[in-house]
């Protein structure tokens, strides 16, 4: 979608150079990653695609500062993430990254609008002034109504949006999302992330998608496969035999 | 966040009522058991306490406390006069006598006589009838315990009682502190107890010493062991030596140190496992803001303030619980007098944070212990 | 907070409210709780040496008020009926004073017999002094007559027998007088013995008869009859522990106050100490009483004082210890004199 001169001009959202990371099981290491060089751009919707044991889930961890690599070097926005001190790194994520998980992983005691401002909260905005914020960003992922409501009182699908809503109500230059609609009907899953793509993806923005639900690849920008800790396929649709 | 560590407590109300539960009722069970050891204990103390002029107490080497005690020849009270220091001393006799109540019933009774002149050793308050009463002859003040169990659901006053083949009518009632067997207690003037009390040689059990203006008891006591070579003790002194004869003669310390201890462990056991339940239980939340830019400093934070709310409103509650107990059976004579002393309260509350640091440092480091990167597992 | 599903949370904002109250509650009632503890000055004020000697080496004793006299118990020299009391209690007697008088009228009668019998000698006399001057006469007649002849011989000797008879007789009355007369003496002095007097001047304390209560010399119920002694002044005898005598200074005076009024304080003055140490005599009036202790008996004379003290009151004392011991040897002291006691 994207031109390679345009790619160039511009700084990469997340470089990867030679990432390798091992696990440690038993006596034996087992090599999840092997040296994976990888530019993600701004505006883009890259998913990351791959069987389970691929590795996707290691890569993204990796990316967006929550696992250290074995070697090679990670740099996001520029910033070399994995030189950063414990601290920094997690302010580091707290500004710049958002996440969207599988299981939500809402905070069941406070409501959707709470829910959606705690990043803000964590930045040290003042509660309410964060919680209006995340009602602002709920409206625009059109589940203002529930803004009050517990995650138990809402659906599925209403629940991934509040999610979504806690991962860019303060404004991340990268959005990592694992497998949002792997818990979602086709029909939710869809909305979702018809949503995402609407609201998440900017001018300045980055979004990846870890997922091997085929029902949305035709919303992405650029898909990457993952085949036993390397990329074996790098382009706008997917590869026939997926 | 913290407010959203207090709303993740308080979502949970299963747990939260459990961890309440837990630390309310530890604090209660060591709250009320130490409370009412200590006071047991104290009964020990009561014969001292009920006197409430005397700085110095006198009396033969060998005597322990207030009711164990060998009678001192009669001029030991001139002895004790003649130390510099002492402002002034009075006879105190303590005697075990047998009554005979009107209805021919025996009953074990203390008898302690008091200074004829002035009336020191008498406890401070009365119930009923004023202290004058001892100028009639053959009166007896009663202390209001040995009353309610003497004549139980009746007046005492003008009861005529038996007292070694004397006449004894009882002319008050006497705001005592029961003493450890609430045994009944009968206050009469020292001259009249003489005769109430079979004869043995000796009759005098104590000698009651006020310390001069600027004069400090100890020192006092002190001077008058040096000059007298009799034992003399503080007020306070003494109190502890009537507490410890019940420790040492009594298994109440090793009962009531093993409901304590089992107060602490039911309450360690029941909020430990509570507290690390509700943690397992949020643990991925806690992952997900670890993950979204939470630090564990943050993190600490959070699960500090869910165990010190829950350990505050429980230990809140236990107290409660404590003085409404207390309260309670205050008019239980066999409570009379107890009182919670201020610093079983900060016992427990440092029980309390004992238990609450335990469990949630243990809860704290599962939390710790936790990879961000498991979120997306 | 309408934001909020709930207005008001109960375990948020109402179990911390209950605790915290139940806090300050508890705090109010544990405070209130605590036991009154606080030392208490007696109501009656209790003896207590004061001024110089209240934190300086001192002995203390209890004593006895009792007459300087001692107390004099007056018995009866003869037995008989009271028939007459002229002293009651408190009077203040002069020596000599009449206190009572036991029935008399069996020495006076028996006086009217001596006197009789003192006439009736009297009455012999006068007779056997007539009859010895007609003895007398009669022989200085026979004697003139010079004629021997004209006086038979034997009239002469008769005559000389009757004047020798007459004088004998008049020996005889004259010893039958005085015999009367000291009868008489004897039923006086009698008389007198049967007044009781005052052998000295002081204050009755003490009467035990009644007129017409029968008084035996024997004594009678066990009571004496009138007791009585010297009140100005009045003497304390105080019972100073044998074991003390030693700290004492003997010859000062002694802080005094009686039982029941500490506050009154009076100081006496000495004025010596018994030379016998006795068993220590109790005063709690206990029958069974027995003794292990003896006392060192002090006595001092009171000042005047209008009726705070009185004979046989208790009383207690507090006498200065020796001036010369330092206060430290004084303390050593009692140290030294317990083993001797012991």
């Amino acid at each position: 979608m994207t031109e390679t001169g345009n790619q160039a001009e511009r700084q990469p959202a997340i470089r990867t150079r030679g990432v390798t990371r091992d696990f440690q099981a038993g006596q034996q290491t087992i090599r999840v990653l092997h040296g994976i060089d990888l530019d993600v751009c701004p505006g883009e919707l890259t998913y990351l695609v791959g069987e389970s044991g691929s590795g996707k889930t290691t890569m993204i961890s990796i990316m967006c500062g929550i696992l250290w690599p074995t070697d090679g070097d990670v740099e996001v926005f520029g910033t070399d993430i994995y030189s950063l001190s414990d601290t920094d790194l997690v302010n580091f994520r707290l500004q710049n990254i958002g996440f969207i998980f599988q299981q939500y992983n809402l905070i069941p005691s406070i409501d959707a609008a709470s829910n959606a401002a705690v990043p803000l909260i964590a930045q040290g905005m003042d509660r309410l002034e964060a919680r209006e914020r995340a009602v602002a960003m709920l409206d625009k992922l059109n589940i203002a109504d529930q803004a009050g409501k517990l995650p138990n009182q809402l659906s599925g699908g209403q629940q991934q949006r509040v999610a979504i809503a806690r991962a860019l109500v303060h404004e991340p230059r990268l959005v990592v999302c694992d497998e949002p609609t792997a818990a979602l009907d086709a029909k939710s899953g869809r909305r979702v992330m018809d949503l995402l793509r609407e609201v998440g993806v900017a001018e300045d923005r980055s979004v990846i998608i870890v997922t091997h639900d085929n029902r949305i690849f035709d919303l992405a920008d650029r898909i990457l496969v993952l085949e036993d800790g390397r990329i074996t396929h790098d382009g706008t649709d997917m590869p026939e035999d997926h | 966040m913290l407010w959203i560590a207090i709303r993740m407590l308080t979502g949970d109300k299963q747990k939260f009522y459990g961890l309440l539960f837990g630390i309310a009722f530890s604090t209660l069970l060591i709250t009320q058991q130490l409370t009412i050891f200590v006071n047991l204990l104290e009964r020990g103390a009561s014969g001292t306490y009920n006197v409430s002029s005397a700085d110095v107490w006198v009396m033969d080497p060998v005597s322990r406390t207030t009711d164990v005690a060998y009678a001192l020849p009669s001029t030991a009270l001139d002895q004790v006069r003649g130390v510099p220091g002492v402002d002034w001393a009075v006879p105190h006799l303590r005697a075990n006598a047998s009554v005979r109540t009107k209805d021919g019933d025996l009953e074990g009774v203390a008898i302690i006589g008091v200074d004829d002149a002035t009336l020191i050793g008498l406890p401070k308050g009365m119930i009923e009838g004023s202290t004058d009463v001892l100028s009639q002859p053959d009166s007896v003040i009663i202390d209001d315990v040995g009353a309610e169990r003497m004549f139980p659901g009746q007046s005492p006053i003008g009861e005529r009682l038996e007292l070694n083949d004397q006449r004894a009518v009882v002319r008050g009632i006497a705001d005592a502190i029961p003493s450890f067997t609430s045994t009944v207690v009968l206050y009469t003037k020292y001259s009249q107890a003489l005769r109430y009390v079979p004869g043995t040689r000796n009759r005098l059990s104590f000698v009651l010493v006020g310390a001069a203006d600027g004069i400090d008891a100890k020192s006092l006591s002190e001077r008058i062991e040096e000059q007298t070579g009799l034992k003399a003790q503080t007020r306070d002194e003494f109190a502890r030596d009537g507490v410890d004869f019940i420790i040492e003669n009594t298994g109440i310390p090793l009962n009531f140190g093993i409901t304590v201890l089992l107060g602490f462990i039911v309450g360690v056991a029941i909020v430990g496992l509570t507290f690390s339940l509700f943690i397992r239980d949020n643990i991925k939340q806690f992952g997900a803001l670890k993950a979204i830019g939470v630090t564990n400093g943050k993190i600490a934070q959070m699960v500090a303030v869910q165990a010190g709310m829950v350990g505050m409103i429980g230990y809140g509650l236990g107290v409660l619980g404590t003085v409404g107990f207390i309260s309670a059976f205050s008019n239980d004579p066999t409570f009379k007098g107890f009182y919670i002393p201020w610093q079983i309260p900060l016992i427990s509350f440092a029980a309390m944070v004992l238990i609450i640091v335990l469990t949630g440092w243990i809860a704290l480091r599962g939390v710790m212990n936790t990879e961000p990167a498991a979120v997306f597992r | 907070m309408a934001l909020l599903p709930e207005n008001l949370s109960f375990s948020r904002k109402i179990l911390p409210i209950i605790a915290v109250a139940g806090l300050l509650l508890a705090i109010v009632f544990i405070w209130n709780g605590l036991p009154d503890r606080e030392l208490s000055e007696p109501e009656n004020e209790p003896p207590r040496a004061t001024g110089e000697l209240a934190n300086s080496a001192r002995v203390a004793g209890a004593g006895l008020v009792e007459p300087s006299s001692e107390i004099v118990d007056i018995g009866t020299a003869l037995s008989g009926l009271v028939s007459d009391l002229r002293v009651q209690p408190g009077d203040y007697v002069e020596k000599g004073q009449v206190l009572f008088t036991v029935d008399d009228r069996a020495v006076r009668a028996r006086i009217s017999e001596t006197q009789a019998a003192i006439g009736e000698a009297r009455a012999a006399i006068s007779e056997a002094q007539s009859a010895r001057a007609t003895a007398q006469r009669q022989l200085s007649l026979y004697n003139q007559v010079e004629d021997p002849a004209a006086v038979s011989r034997a009239e002469v000797i008769r005559a000389q027998g009757d004047a020798d008879a007459a004088n004998s007789r008049l020996k005889v009355a004259r010893a039958r007088l005085s015999a009367a007369q000291a009868a008489a003496g004897s039923a006086r002095t009698e008389l007198g013995r049967l007044t009781v007097r005052a052998p000295m001047a002081g204050e009755i304390l003490e009467v035990n008869i009644r007129p017409g209560e029968f008084v035996s010399t024997m004594g009678g119920s066990g009571l004496p009859f009138i007791r009585m002694g010297e009140t100005r002044p009045l003497y304390i005898r105080v019972d100073i522990d044998e074991s003390e005598v030693a700290r004492m200074d003997m010859g000062a005076s002694a802080i005094v106050s009686p039982r029941g009024a500490a506050g009154e304080q009076v100081e006496a003055k000495f004025v010596r100490a018994e030379p016998l140490v006795v068993p220590k005599r109790s005063l709690t009036n206990s029958a069974s009483e027995r003794v292990d202790v003896r006392v060192l008996q002090v006595l001092y004379e009171l000042p005047e004082t209008d009726g705070l003290f009185r004979v046989g009151q208790q009383i207690d004392a507090f006498i200065p210890a020796k001036t010369t011991n330092t206060k430290k040897a004084g303390q050593a002291k009692p140290a030294d004199s317990e083993a001797e006691a012991q």
